[in-house]
């Protein structure tokens, strides 16, 4: 097995906030070997977001790591400076959003933008101008000299979140953070891109941490899921054995709620009952207790570990 | 039975002049056509879902049949009667009768108001519609399955899912007719949008409300739609009901777009159509068929007209010369 690129163990995070504390992270373990897809699963508020601004050390100013660490290639990212982060992630880490417009520039053309990312690398203009080319072809952007001279809103959302492909992958990064880079655009374009991204991932040879809350889409692309609650990492494994088999009683409600996966045309839909808990005052058992319908006695006084290797669930009942 | 809402050929225009807009047209053109003639009809209890991408004229649809915008020809007939334009353009509906939701949930709520006020402003501003607009509030609450406590909250304070409860809340407080809901689960978590439209059908079914249902998740279409469209740069290439189009998409647009559905069955992706390249914009809208720079199904005579309805009226209708089998 390769070196893993990313290694989050133990990490929790908290907000301070006008209820209280806020548990928005709890005893998540996260592990990414070289040249793997990871997908991140999980609904609005179950801490994708606050898990990246962890990695990328962009938290909030009310947040605070109680405790955990972030391994980047075996270097802590909780420890570094200011300044070490900004090499980094402009180099070794990239990072892909909802939004392209959050990477691209609005005033300067996207030759411009694609050459000044190149700041760091040796060689002519003419050959960093070819490097552009080369990589706005390889993310399927037609014409892609003519689009040099272009600005950002000449192009439309599927273009913008090529180009922002295009330019996370100038750096050959070594670890590629995606969040929801897709969510904004039309199927086929999303299939597309995701295709590309597959396809550039390995060739690049980076990992790719994605987050997505489209279960379809992640099946599509990741070779490894983890599936989040609450703050919680409930389940992991390989994708296949995850959404094929999935052992923790959420994972198996998502999966069910997918309009995709079913067939029958009822106008009745099936829906996870039950409210996300409240983070300031987490159950005392598993996170997930309150809304699941296998639950048993201990569940509710003792919290379920995610321990092990390959696919497990942290749930008492679905252990097999 | 009788249609509460029957459009004809209807068109919205946007003029281009000045601005980043005109800046993009290259000074050419002096208007976009957004909407250029979509026909349909919904009667009571039924849901018309349409169905398109970011950008193809969907939510401007909507504001043009609600009045927000001004139409530029069609016909529009709302009860059994015609709908008269000003003299500006705007459609002047009966406003009790067509309600919409808007595509963005919390954005479309005053932020320094509290739900309960939020509930209670359209009594205030129609009084025929309630003696006390507080109680009708805490009522509207109830029907969209929020307790009491949501009453005191800002919209901020509201989740995304609870956001669109209100939203359909404030647009049921007239007793509409028909209901415009626009991407009313876009951004939800698929058991958030479950619940969401659950509660839409039932809401449908004790009102008999008719409903579009603007959307771009193909998923949601097959469980909550009796009637669908598929728009492509303002035009509705292909219509009818649900369960005929995806068994058998006719127009190779709607093929694609069903083939792309990522799902987590990896069976699915087997058959999957090709698109080539990306979406036209409006300013430059292609000759002919506007799909042909995508479709691989393009002849000749694409690029020269767009293509005659060809189908079955009110079963499966779809504009292309070289439908898929
Ligand atoms: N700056 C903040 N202050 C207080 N609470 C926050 C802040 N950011 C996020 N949260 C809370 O932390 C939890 C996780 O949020 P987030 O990481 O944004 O989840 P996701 O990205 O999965 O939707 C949620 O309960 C959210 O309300
Ligand atoms: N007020 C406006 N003036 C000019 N163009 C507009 C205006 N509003 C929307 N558009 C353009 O009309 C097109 C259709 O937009 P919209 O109806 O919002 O599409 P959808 O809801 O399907 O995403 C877009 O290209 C948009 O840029
Ligand atoms: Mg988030
Ligand atoms: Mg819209």
């Amino acid at each position: 097995m390769s070196a893993p690129v990313l290694n989050i163990s133990n990490l929790s995070v908290n907000y301070s906030t006008d209820r209280g504390t806020l548990h928005a992270l709890r005893d998540v373990d996260l592990h990414i070997q070289a040249g793997r897809i990871v997908g991140i699963v999980g609904e609005s508020g179950c801490g994708k977001s606050t898990l990246i601004s962890t990695i990328i050390r962009l938290l909030s100013a009310n947040a605070c790591v109680e405790e955990g660490e972030v391994l980047f290639q075996g270097e802590d990212l909780l420890a570094l400076d200011a300044k070490a982060m900004r090499k980094l992630r402009g180099n070794e880490l990239a990072m892909v959003f909802q939004d392209p417009m959050t990477s691209l520039n609005p005033v300067l053309s996207i030759g411009r933008q694609m050459l000044d990312i190149q700041y760091r690398d040796d060689g002519s203009k003419a050959e960093k101008k070819s490097r552009s080319l080369h990589m706005l072809e390889r993310v399927g952007i037609p014409d892609a000299a003519t689009q040099l001279d272009r600005y950002p809103h000449h192009l439309s959302g599927g273009m913008r979140q090529r180009v922002a492909i295009a330019m996370a992958l100038m750096t050959e990064p070594s670890l590629l953070i995606a969040d929801e880079p897709t969510t904004a655009l039309d199927a086929t374009l999303e299939i597309q891109i995701i295709q590309r991204l597959r396809q550039l991932q390995r060739d690049v040879g980076c990992a790719v941490l994605f987050i997505s809350h489209h279960l379809g889409v992640i099946s599509e692309l990741c070779d490894e899921v983890v599936v989040m609650y609450a703050g919680e990492v409930v389940e992991s494994g390989g994708t296949r054995q995850v959404f094929d088999a999935p052992k923790h009683p959420y994972t198996r409600g998502l999966l069910e709620c997918d309009p995709a996966s079913i067939q029958a045309s009822d106008n009745i839909l099936p829906v996870i009952p039950g409210q996300l808990p409240d983070l300031t005052d987490p159950p005392p058992g598993c996170i997930f207790q309150p809304r699941c319908d296998r639950s048993v006695a201990q569940c509710s006084s003792q919290r379920p570990r995610l321990d092990g290797q390959g696919h497990r669930a942290a749930c008492f009942v679905a252990t097999s | 039975m009788k249609e509460v809402l029957a459009v004809r050929d209807m068109q919205v225009r946007y003029p281009t002049s000045g601005g980043l807009a005109a800046l993009m047209a290259g000074k050419r053109a002096t208007s976009i056509d957004v909407v250029c003639g979509v026909s349909f009809a919904v009667a009571p209890g039924d849901t018309l879902a349409i169905v398109g991408e970011s950008g193809s004229g969907k939510t401007t649809l909507a504001m043009g049949l609600s009045g927000l915008v001004p139409v530029s020809g069609g016909d529009v007939v709302l009860d059994g009667n015609a709908v008269a334009m000003n003299s500006k353009g705007f459609l002047q509906p009966d406003r009790r009768r067509i309600s919409v939701m808007l595509q963005d949930p919390v954005g479309s709520l005053s932020p320094r108001m509290t739900v309960q006020r939020l509930l209670a402003e359209p009594f205030r501003i129609d009084p025929e519609l309630a003696d006390d607009p507080d109680a009708a509030a805490l009522r509207l609450l109830d029907r969209v399955g929020l307790s009491r406590e949501f009453a005191g909250r800002y919209p901020h304070q509201l989740s995304g899912g609870q956001a669109r409860r209100v939203g359909l809340a404030r647009a049921l407080a007239q007793k509409p007719g028909l209901l415009i809901a626009d991407e009313p689960t876009a951004g939800l978590d698929v058991s958030i949008q479950g619940e969401m439209l659950n509660l839409l059908a039932e809401v449908q079914r004790d009102m008999g409300l008719g409903i579009i249902m603007i959307t771009h998740n193909l998923n949601i279409v097959r469980h909550a739609a009796t009637d669908m469209a598929i728009m492509y740069l303002g035009r509705f290439i292909e219509q009818g009901l649900p369960q005929r189009i995806f068994e058998r998409p006719r127009h190779p647009y709607t093929a694609a777009l069903l083939a792309a559905n990522p799902s987590v069955n990896p069976a699915t992706a087997i058959d999957r159509i090709q698109l080539l390249g990306e979406v036209p914009s409006l300013f430059e809208r292609p000759r002919g068929c506007e799909f042909h720079t995508r479709c691989p199904r393009a002849q000749d005579v694409c690029l020269e007209r767009f293509p005659q309805r060809q189908g079955v009226a009110n079963t499966q209708v779809w504009n292309c010369v070289n439908p898929v089998d």
